[in-house]
């Protein structure tokens, strides 16, 4: 056991905890954030990523002792006060979560590869660094099209290439000007 | 009165109610409620795929740190808890009837908790530690002795079906469950004796499972003083779960409390009790302290309820001018090692002839048991594999009969005019245009220009294959559903038994609700989930959610409108039957005063009552959503390495409530059909009987960058058996994948004959096909 | 996982006495690979033991024709490394294509070649590149450092400090990866300096990373794809699972191994 301390959506905050614990378990268990989501044991899924340090990272597989004097950001600090983050936003408007399980872990990986991308963000780009984060019932179809927007609102249509063509959600197929 | 369907939310892509918390991290998933003095239970699983349990030592594991009780079937049976009534055989009035050999009854092995006698599949659970922590408890389970006395086992599907298998249960001669016949043998022998031609095929269907995202747990508490046990735990239908659980707990249902909240995903995987619901109920009880469980994923993995695993051999009888006359198939289900539930085999048997006109069919039904996982219904549960089945044996037609694969389907199709069609073993289908769905999605997906994408792909050195599908599925499912329709003050409520993980029913419901009774969206609020509020319901599985929720909110609006006229007639002083109703406004003719449902529920509230209606409905009748679907793949033949280009699909879901819910659910369903095709498969090793695929490692998934975008059409024809017409649009995605990926890689190798290889096609499949392949054709050349 | 002690020390000489003090110590460094074994309990260690605070383990530079990469450099830091990039472009690439990103920001070069994993994509760049791994006792040559599977050079309590790389005249990857793992089936790295052609393959060895001597004769004399038409990896001496035979294996190894040949200084991973 140790006295674990870490700053936590802008909190500092202090528990004791084994040694053993890993960062998932911290936030869920001992801080109560239970945003953040443990969905297997390969550290393949995605659901528990959180920011540290600005940085994504699958919690799963961090030890709490690990992030030790680090700068944590959960799904539940993403926004501030109120308001909801773009990609949060995004989701929401663009249908990119069903069940919500793997969505905190998703936002919060696309939260970081819009801020740290470095150029042009498309659609075959997002299908590549979003590899990490599995989704079971969306088929990624409209994530991909959340992100994209996202990016485009935060960092200026000039970083984005959004998808050729695909559906508006109506009922007909719809061609969306880049 | 009749509602009139004048609609402002439903058929508009509505933003959904359930997405705030859930993108925020305020989902309420089972593994997110603890309880103060909270303990956790581990399960000692099985290695052997077979064994008897001679004896289990839990000495060692009793005196491990931090334990508070471990448990054995023996302790169980002591304390009289029973088993888990699955009740797997379907039994609505349109279900086809199986029966065991000979019409008897279906054996349906018995699913206690906690074996006494023998393990019947790896990782079946025989004990259940419960300690402080789940560490401790993981590290004392590790100390429990099993004295396994290992059996011959089997797990292949065909081999188990063998009079010489190793069996698993006593009570029958085999492990052949169910064997029974449907459809008229007479008139189909005398088609395929007439046929000018007979084209026949066999395929195994594999099994994977359903990997919803959240894994499975459940936290029991009893509650010494109210005598009531409360159980979290993510499920397909909480009303079911209790009353289920109470018969294994072997008390009244009104002692037991179900809270399904957010649920991570189900796709089927949680229609049925899992073991540790009702272990963790057991064990809060006998410790006095809430006992919580939560898979691993490689748990989940093993002992999920999994998906699939048919072998089918089929055969058509076309005449001279490539008529179909006839259907013989014969189904073999691997059901695993208990019987769950016998839905995927049924409803599958219902759809063999698929979108097709086929006049006479034979089919033999049968469900077999082996040492593997008990399967049950999974996305679409026993279409995808019938779809498959009629539509690759329509493509093998069309190759060695010389016709073009879609003229030959078109001669067949069912007609628009002949709806409602009766098919060959009786399935009546409802309404559908299936040669518009074949002409708009041929359309959508550019399919005239896919010989130039075929040619340009050629050039660069890979293959390219196009490949098609039509089909038709099934939804029946539960047939009641009770809805409460509470009208207050401040908004109306909807309390209903449906079930959702991740379909948007708190949406989608308050969109119906809002334009039947004629008020904002934003107003309507849904319930579900706690079985202390919603005392009846059917879950949620065979897309049956919308479709009978509708109705009965349809039916409790007509009966909460009289109580609306009887109230607001006393209000304005006339008689209920002089009131008139529209727009959720209630006027009388000769006055100007109106009155909306919230002045009503101020008016009861006055009195101190409650606008409400609870209003039951059964629904037997299914429909029949259909459609068809077109997707281009490339092959790099280096590697084997496949990359989908293009998917393209168009779905008759009847009425559509929220398209983009509907779209959502067809790109799921996509990814769910074609990573059967593609990626995934719940491997055994045939001389071990261990599964090989226990994690995302070994397992293969549809990921961001193994999939294309979609192009997904609806199209609506209104299904005439239910008020708003709807038929259903959660599986349809799902139901022609494997066979539309089948269709392109046979069409990507063409050249070199349909290729001998099985689902899932990896890359190492594909190399080898081609392999295998130019060999031939070498060899044909030599010749 | 079983209970452990988790120290961090902030010197090399505070490192290795906690190792002596400890029952039965083990090194962290990323965690990618340690802390998902442990949760399937599949060791017991006494201490944890985290080197990512280490001076001597960070840091990157490049001095005249040897680029020398700290240890606990993650994956991301050398795939975004400018000096990398200029010196040895298929080395940040390669860098840039294992796992995913949120692995990449954690998982360390060190950790990645300690662990000697037969399906890694870092051994088959050491090799390939004839590295020098630099710990706190010695200068081991990537030739002496791989011994077989999950084996290496390096002896209880050893920590690995450094890996310097000679930097080659062109380099490239390529690799093919198993849809489930994503792990390379087969991942072929191949360098070419001063004439002489070095070629490492990870992925397909029944002992690990391995050098084919025939490729590397071959492309020495005639550094292109075709030079390596005629010859063939033994299948019976590769792996062979449900990812694919030793047949499909041997097959891999020629097609990607041209494929990187014919394209130096990329990264090229195909699925």
């Amino acid at each position: 056991m140790s006295l674990l301390t870490l700053t936590v959506n802008g909190a500092e905050v202090s528990r004791e905890a084994d040694d053993s614990t890993l960062l998932v378990e911290f936030l869920r268990e001992h801080l109560g954030l239970t945003g953040s989501h443990v969905g297997c044991d390969t550290t393949q899924c995605g659901c528990c990523v959180v920011h540290i340090d600005g940085v994504s990272a699958k919690s799963c597989t961090v030890l709490a002792a690990q992030a030790g004097a680090r700068k944590v950001t959960t799904i539940e600090g993403l926004a501030g006060g109120d308001a909801l983050h773009p990609v949060q936003r995004a989701f929401r408007e663009h249908h990119g979560l069903q069940c919500g399980f793997c969505t905190p872990g998703m936002i919060m990986a696309a939260a970081e590869l819009i801020a740290t991308y470095d150029g042009k963000l498309d659609e075959h780009a997002v299908r590549e660094e979003m590899e990490g984060n599995l989704c079971r019932c969306t088929g990624y179809h409209n994530i991909v099209r959340a992100i994209l927007a996202a990016a485009e609102e935060i960092n200026g249509p000039d970083r984005v290439v959004r998808p050729a063509s695909g559906h508006a959600p109506g009922h007909a197929p719809v061609e969306e000007t880049a | 009165m009749t509602p009139s369907l004048h609609f402002r939310s439903v058929g508009q892509p509505v933003r959904r109610n359930e997405d705030e918390r859930l993108i925020t991290g305020k989902g309420r998933f089972t593994d997110d409620f603890s309880l103060p003095g909270q303990a956790w239970g581990v399960m000692v699983r099985s290695p052997y795929p077979h064994a008897l349990i001679q004896g289990i030592d839990v000495s060692a594991a009793l005196e491990a740190e931090g334990v508070l009780g471990v448990y054995t079937g023996a302790d169980l049976a002591a304390d009289g808890i029973g088993e888990i009534p699955h009740n797997p055989v379907p039994s609505t009035q349109f279900d086809l009837k199986l029966t065991g050999r000979g019409g008897t009854p279906v054996y349906i092995g018995e699913h206690y908790l906690l074996p006494q006698d023998r393990v019947r599949h790896v990782g079946e659970a025989v004990a259940m530690v419960v300690a402080e922590t789940r560490q401790l408890a993981q590290t004392a389970a590790e100390l429990v002795m099993v004295d396994y006395e290992a059996l011959p086992f089997v797990t292949d599907t065909s081999a188990a079906a063998e009079p010489d298998a190793p069996r698993l249960w006593d009570a029958l001669p085999d492990n052949v469950l169910v064997d029974s016949w449907h459809g008229d043998r007479e008139n189909t022998e005398a088609a395929f004796a007439r046929a000018a031609h007979v084209i026949s095929m066999r395929y195994h269907l594999h099994r994977v499972t359903g990997v919803p995202l959240e894994p499975r747990a459940s936290l029991g508490h009893f509650d010494v003083e109210t005598g009531r046990y409360t159980l979290w735990a993510g499920s397909g239908g909480a009303v079911r779960q209790k009353q289920e659980l109470a018969k294994v707990l072997g008390i009244e249902p009104a002692r037991v409390r179900v809270i399904s909240l957010d649920v991570g995903g189900n796709f089927g995987t949680r229609n049925r009790a899992f073991v540790e619901f009702g272990l963790v109920m057991y064990a809060s009880k006998k410790l006095g302290r809430p006992v919580k469980f939560r898979a691993d994923r490689s748990e989940a993995f093993l002992t999920d309820y999994q998906g699939r695993d048919l072998v089918v051999e089929v055969a058509l009888a076309l005449d001279a001018d490539g008529k179909f006359l006839a259907l013989r198939s014969d189904n073999l289900s691997n059901i695993g090692s208990r019987c769950v539930s016998l839905s995927p085999l049924s409803k599958g048997s219902g759809l063999i002839t698929g979108s097709y006109d086929i006049p006479y069919a034979t089919l033999r039904s049968r469900a077999v048991y082996s040492n593997t996982m008990s399967t049950q219904a999974y996305r679409s549960s026993g279409r995808p594999e019938v779809t498959f089945a009629i539509e690759r044996l329509v493509d093998k037609a069309a190759r060695a009969l010389g016709y073009d694969r879609l003229e030959l389907r078109r001669r067949n199709l069912v007609r628009p005019e002949q709806m409602p069609y009766v098919n060959a073993v009786g399935s009546q289908y409802d309404s559908g245009e299936y040669e518009k769905n074949m002409d708009r999605v041929l359309e959508l997906a550019d399919f005239a220009g896919s010989a130039a994408r075929k040619a340009e792909a050629l050039a660069r050195g890979k293959l390219y294959g196009v490949g098609f599908s039509n089909y038709v599925e099934s939804s029946i499912g539960t047939p009641k559903e009770r809805a409460d329709l509470i009208v207050r003050p401040e908004g109306v409520e909807v309390v209903i038994g449906t079930q959702p993980a991740g379909q948007g029913h708190e949406t989608s419901f308050a969109q119906v609700t809002a334009d039947l009774l004629g008020v904002p969206f934003e107003t309507v609020k849904i319930t579900l989930g706690d079985t202390d509020v919603v005392t009846a319901g059917g879950g949620t599985h065979s897309g049956r959610s919308m479709r009978h929720a509708s109705a009965v909110i349809f039916l409790a609006t007509a009966d909460l409108v009289e109580k609306g006229k009887a109230l607001a007639g006393e209000k304005l002083g006339v008689a209920p039957a002089a009131v008139e109703f529209a727009d959720g406004v209630f006027r009388t003719a000769d006055t100007n005063i109106t009155l909306d449902w919230f002045d009503l529920a101020r008016i009861a509230a006055e009195r101190g009552e409650t606008l409400m209606v609870r209003r039951d409905n059964e629904m037997h009748t299914p429909v029949f959503p259909n459609g068809a679907c077109v997707c281009e793949i490339e092959i790099d033949p280096d590697t084997g390495g496949l990359e989908i280009k293009r998917y393209t699909t168009v779905d008759d879901v009847g009425r559509c409530i929220n398209p983009m819910i509907v779209h959502g659910q067809t790109h799921g369903g996509i990814a769910q059909g074609v990573g059967q095709a593609l990626w995934e498969g719940c491997v055994i090793d045939p001389e071990t009987g261990q599964p090989l695929a226990a994690a995302f490692t070994e397992y293969g998934m549809p990921r961001f960058d193994n999939l294309p975008s979609f192009v997904t059409e609806i199209a609506e024809v209104i299904s005439p058996t239910n008020p708003l017409g709807v038929k259903a649009g959660g599986e349809g995605g799902t139901t022609p994948a494997p066979a539309v990926i089948t269709s392109a890689l046979e069409d990507a190798l063409a050249e070199f004959g349909p290729p001998d290889i099985s689902m899932p096609f990896n890359p190492f499949k594909i190399w080898s096909a081609i392999q295998t392949g130019r060999k031939a054709a070498k060899l044909e050349r030599a010749a | 996982m079983y209970p452990f002690a988790y120290h961090r020390p902030r010197t090399l000489a505070e490192a290795r006495n906690l190792f002596q003090g400890g029952a039965d110590a083990t090194f962290l460094s990323g965690g990618h690979t340690l802390l998902p074994a442990l949760k399937q309990r599949l060791a017991a260690p006494s201490d944890l033991i985290d080197l990512t605070g280490v001076p001597e383990m960070r840091g990157l530079s490049r001095e005249g024709s040897t680029l020398r990469i700290g240890a606990a450099m993650t994956h991301a830091e050398v795939a975004a490394s400018p000096v990398v990039r200029e010196a040895i472009p298929a080395l940040a690439g390669l860098a840039g294509s294992i796992a995913d990103r949120h692995v990449r920001h954690r998982g360390t070069i060190g950790g990645s070649t300690a662990n000697n994993d037969p399906a890694a994509d870092y051994p088959s760049a050491v090799l390939g590149l004839g590295a020098t791994v630099v710990t706190d006792r010695r200068e081991i040559p990537a030739d002496d450092f791989f011994t077989g599977l999950y084996e290496t050079a390096r002896e209880p309590g050893e920590i690995l400090i450094r890996i310097d790389f000679p930097i080659p005249d062109s380099a490239a990857y390529a690799k093919f990866r198993s849809p489930a793992s994503r792990f390379p089936i087969v991942g072929v790295f191949v360098s070419r300096a001063g004439g002489r052609a070095r070629v490492a393959v990870t992925g397909a060895g029944a002992s690990g990373v391995f050098r084919p001597a025939a490729f590397e004769a071959a492309l020495s004399a005639d550094f292109r794809p075709d030079a390596i038409a005629d010859l063939a990896v033994a299948p019976g001496d590769l792996l062979s699972d449900l990812n694919g035979s030793g047949e499909y294996r041997a097959h891999l190894i020629k097609i990607l191994c041209a494929r990187a040949v014919a394209r130096p200084g990329e990264i090229q991973s195909f699925k």
